[in-house]
């Protein structure tokens, strides 16, 4: 077709006047009348005419709109970071001591031989502890401390954990006991215990450390865990292993017993995947009509938005609620029997996982953009009321990375015929939330133990901050790989500032961590994993990665080929020209 | 110029007739005509027009909402008529009074004498013509201007401003040939580039007359001047009615330079860029306007004698190249042509060209019925009879240019004439 509208343009250049041929009358091929000098020049000038806009407009055109633009990424910084060379994250933790009754000096002996213990006790140096004597003005601080600790602004090590020996009379062994709202482990001794400054290896000493290993075990697997699972951190061969007898995150995992590897590794599997923002959506279903409303807003402010608070410096939280009623159950799922001995309705444990009706509850798989964990307040039938899960007498679960369920069985009223309350005060769902409250710190990935929520969310900071920081390693790696391995593809600026800020986060996070200083570690990892998401998912970047060389060919030659045939063979018959003007005129000469 | 010609009177009465008769007998028919691609375009089509003088009298900027992309300087002309939905009389009166004002300038043209015999040229067979009112008759009973009419198109504005420019330069009167032809430019771009030889064909004019011009450069400098400004007063109209200047110029020149709509029409651009990879799109628009705009330069030093039939062939280049070509286009290159009645003997391929041409115009909106609304269609069937329809164009512009050189050609060589020629 274009050939074909090139016509007017060519027929031009190639129909001179004096260049048509002319068959006489008899047949007889008669030579072409000579060209007129002004013909030749015109010729030269239209020719001249299409080049120019060739050569002026349509070159830059075309350079401009088809060379790829890459922006300068630092790959060798990227891969260093994939690999692990560039950071060892280690987890210094720092344990303050509070000795209000022993002077100084014991004091300091005690801590020496305590931190001695501890260090002979620990094969993972990774994650070390490190004892401190707290100074005077920082008791009074500590005493109130009721959530997590302010990030240290001034560049001092978070408090892993603050040990205050209380002397006590009548005690034939040392006891310990942790706060379960702060992070203080009380530890009471009989004053008797208290180590000759000679002792070499006092009992209460090796006492404390024990404790101190013990409460750590679990976060210490977790972390080994973590580093091992990608091959960052110790067990990479290419690591430098400067450590003057590191061991191996392989090592910690061989060590701890059976039951807590697995224990960790179930967990692992059903906490969510970590996100910057979660949707909580809490949906109270009811196959009948009642109950049709619910005091769910002084219910989560009650029992969830505490947590939530606690959870701030880890993720941010947008919660949902939704009532949704004459909520059927999917025609295949099982029916609960009723029980004679429990007396009440029971669900298989089998059958928990067809309770929930996704074909027709709407429970929507994410909002946004970050995943929903779903709660489940499932009010049974009066019919089918109290049902509980037949094993274990149990009335809520878990749905692994998904959610949580609770079957709330309220008081029937009286009346002719039983019927459920019209409402659910905030008192009626009291164990509901109770039990979503727990569920969500599980499905957040919340270590089981010990008991104090404040420890947990710590260990939940450290184990957060070392997933971010290896993760948004690898997806610098990928990233760098990708870059590498298909040169066609563009790389716009924004994604080399996300990749210059991912790094130096990732830089400032691995500083933060050498320091103990966990909070802002975390804070800086996950600026460092938003930012390494938003290079590696950049939309203009994967347009043209299935588009090798060859097809250029396809683009350009079925337009520009016709367009450019008789353009350049009009070119070479000038040139041509020229050359043999040219040639004839030095023959005159 | 009191004397009206009475058969001029009759075919201007005539065609004023048949719109409003074909307007009275199908009501129906202007908003059937105003919905078919082939008549309305996205920068022409009078239902957007519509919107945007909706949004105008509201006090919205007219450009609000992406549908609008026409030039502002309509909008206080279209807020004078009544609303053409109820009232459509007005409208197509209105329209249909664009139309005659078109032929008269067609007239004016044609009466010039300027196709046949110019400064540097002159035909051969020129007393083959056919006068003012004959052409003006074929323009405006074509049934393509009638249906541009009817449709209610704002490309008929266009179409104006370039005729105008057209009589004014062969009437010696080249100022105001320039503020036309700028104003067909800020309607719609591409008439900017007939600017080199529209300003040819006012120098020449102008040294066919007593006095002599300055030089050619001088001449061109200030006719661009001329044109520049024209144009820069009418944006800084435009300004002031619409306020935001950059969205103004984004929603029009800019939907008109890069092409964001590919709805069908019966061009070959939208089509084209359906399929072209993204990343490939922005050098293809500059590839196309660039062809566009590459014949310009070849045209107008290869037939510098005849720079009217270069604008001719430019705007049958256009009607074919143009990213929003409609059948208005068309109108316009068929209302010229007749000027060139004696190149119609050189002519060799008319036979084909015109049964190409009416083979597209029957089959044309059949393949767009069965793509669209019957379903049993795809759109490869009407993509192939635009392909024809710019073929039957091509061939009738690829005949014309060459009957033209033919016509030069036989002027330096007397002996050959009538003769059998071969193009080699």
């Amino acid at each position: 077709m274009t050939g074909k509208n090139e016509d007017p343009g060519s027929s031009q250049t190639t129909s001179m006047p004096a260049n048509d041929t002319m068959s006489s009358k008899a047949g007889a091929l008669l030579l072409p009348p000579p060209e007129k000098p002004e013909a030749i020049r015109t010729r030269f000038k239209v020719i001249a005419a299409f080049w120019a806009v060739i050569i002026f407009l349509g070159f830059p055109i075309w350079w401009k709109t088809t060379s790829i633009y890459r922006a300068r990424l630092p790959i060798q910084d990227m891969v260093e970071w994939a690999d692990g060379k560039s950071c060892r994250p280690v987890f210094p933790l720092e344990i303050h001591f509070e000795t209000p009754s022993l002077p100084e000096s014991e004091a300091h002996h005690l801590l020496r031989a305590t931190q001695h213990t501890l260090d002979d006790l620990n094969e993972f140096s990774a994650h070390h502890l490190r004892l401190k004597l707290s100074g005077e003005g920082a008791v009074a601080g500590h005493d109130d401390m009721l959530e997590q600790p302010q990030p240290s602004l001034d560049g001092k090590a978070d408090n892993a954990l603050t040990v205050r020996l209380l002397p006590q009379e009548n005690l034939a062994a040392p006891r310990s006991e942790l706060h379960p709202d702060t992070i203080r482990l009380d530890v009471y001794y009989p004053p008797s215990q208290i180590p000759p400054p000679s002792a070499s290896n006092p009992p209460l000493s090796a006492y404390i450390a024990g404790e101190l290993q013990n409460l750590f075990t679990e976060e210490k697997a977790i972390i080994a865990q973590v580093l091992s699972d990608s091959s960052v951190g110790g067990t990479n061969p290419l690591a430098p292993s400067s450590a003057n007898n590191q061991q191996q995150p392989s090592v910690v995992l061989n060590s701890i017993s059976p039951q807590l590897a697995e224990s960790i590794t179930r967990r692992l599997r059903r906490s969510m995947k970590y996100a910057e923002t979660y949707h909580l959506a809490f949906s109270l279903f009811t196959p009948g009509s009642e109950p049709a409303s619910w005091d769910v807003q002084t219910a989560v402010e009650e029992y969830i938005s505490p947590l939530l608070q606690a959870f701030t410096p880890i993720s941010n939280f947008t919660v949902d609620t939704q009532v949704q009623l004459y909520a059927t159950s999917a025609p295949t799922a099982p029916l609960p029997e009723y029980d004679e001995t429990q007396a009440a309705w029971t669900l298989k444990k089998e059958d928990l996982s067809a309770f929930i009706n996704a074909a027709e509850w709407p429970l929507s798989p994410s909002i946004g953009n970050g995943p929903t964990i779903n709660f489940i307040l499932y009010v049974p039938a009066p019919s089918q009321s109290p049902m509980v899960v037949k094993e274990s007498s149990a009335t809520g679960w878990i749905i692994p990375q998904w959610g949580g369920v609770f079957l709330l069985n309220p008081p029937l009223s009286t009346a002719d015929y039983p019927s459920n309350p019209p409402h659910l005060s905030q008192e009626t769902l009291r164990p509901a939330f109770l039990t979503f409250s727990h569920q969500l710190l599980t499905l957040l990935g919340a270590p089981a133990s010990p008991a104090s929520l404040p420890f947990r969310l710590q260990t939940l900071i450290r184990v957060r901050a070392a997933t971010l920081l290896l993760s948004a390693s690898s997806t610098m790696g990928s990233l760098a790989r990708l870059t590498e391995s298909l040169p066609s593809i563009p790389i716009p600026a924004n994604v080399a500032t996300s990749v210059s800020t991912t790094l130096s986060h990732l830089t400032s996070t691995c500083e933060h961590l050498r320091e103990g200083r966990f909070q802002a570690a975390l804070a800086d990892a996950r600026v460092a994993e938003a930012e390494a998401e938003r290079s590696f998912f950049e939309k203009s970047m994967v347009g043209q990665v299935y588009f090798p060389d060859e097809h250029k060919v396809a683009v350009y030659l079925p337009l520009l080929g016709p367009i450019g045939v008789p353009l350049i063979v009009g070119l070479l018959k000038e040139v041509k020209r020229v050359i043999t003007s040219l040639k004839a005129k030095k023959q005159q000469t | 110029m009191l004397v009206v010609d009475r058969r001029q009177a009759a075919v201007f009465a005539g065609a004023l007739a048949l719109r409003l008769l074909l307007l009275v007998l199908f009501p129906s028919l202007p908003d059937l005509l105003t919905g078919r691609v082939e008549v309305s375009t996205p920068i022409s089509s009078f239902k957007r027009l519509q919107e945007g003088l909706f949004l105008y009298t509201r006090n919205v900027s007219p450009y609000d909402g992406g549908v609008f992309h026409q030039a502002p300087l309509l909008l206080p002309v279209f807020a004078l008529l009544p609303n053409a939905r109820e009232f459509p009389l007005p409208t197509a009166l209105f329209y249909s009074l664009i139309d005659l004002i078109n032929a008269n300038a067609l007239i004016t043209i044609s009466d010039s004498g300027q196709a046949g015999s110019g400064r540097l040229f002159s035909a051969l067979r020129k007393h083959i013509r056919w006068d003012g009112v004959s052409i003006a008759a074929w323009f405006l009973f074509n049934p393509f201007t009638i249906a541009t009419c009817l449709g209610r198109s704002t490309s008929v504005f266009t179409t104006t401003g370039i005729l105008y420019a057209l009589s004014n330069a062969v009437s010696g009167n080249s100022l105001n040939a320039m503020l036309s032809l700028g104003f067909a430019s800020y309607l719609s771009i591409y008439p900017a580039l007939l600017f080199i030889p529209l300003m040819l064909l006012c120098y020449d004019r102008r040294a066919q007359g007593s006095r002599l011009p300055a030089g050619v450069a001088i001449f061109a400098v200030q006719h661009l001047a001329i044109f520049l400004l024209s144009i820069a007063g009418l944006l800084g109209i435009s300004c002031f009615i619409v306020g935001d200047f950059s969205q103004f110029i984004s929603a029009t020149y800019g939907f008109q330079l890069l092409v964001p709509d590919l709805t069908p029409n019966v061009g070959l651009w939208w089509y084209f860029f359906i399929e072209m990879f993204d990343s490939f799109r922005e050098f293809f628009l500059g590839v196309f306007w660039l062809h566009l705009a590459a014949y310009v330069g070849g045209l107008t030093v290869r037939l510098r004698g005849q720079p009217l039939f270069v604008i001719t062939s430019l705007l049958g280049i256009f009607a074919v190249f143009k990213p929003y070509p409609s059948i208005s286009d068309a109108s316009l290159y068929f209302a010229l042509l007749p000027l060139y009645r004696h190149l119609f003997p050189l002519m060799r391929y008319t036979f084909f060209a015109v049964s190409a041409l009416l083979y597209a115009t029957l089959l044309g909106p059949a393949f767009y019925h069965l793509w669209i609304y019957a379903g049993s269609g795809n759109a490869n069937f009407f993509y192939a009879i635009t392909l024809v329809w710019s073929l039957g164009l091509s061939i009738l512009l690829a005949d014309t240019i060459f009957a033209a050189l033919r016509d030069e050609w036989e002027q330096e060589n007397p002996e050959m004439r009538g003769k059998e020629a071969r193009q080699i």
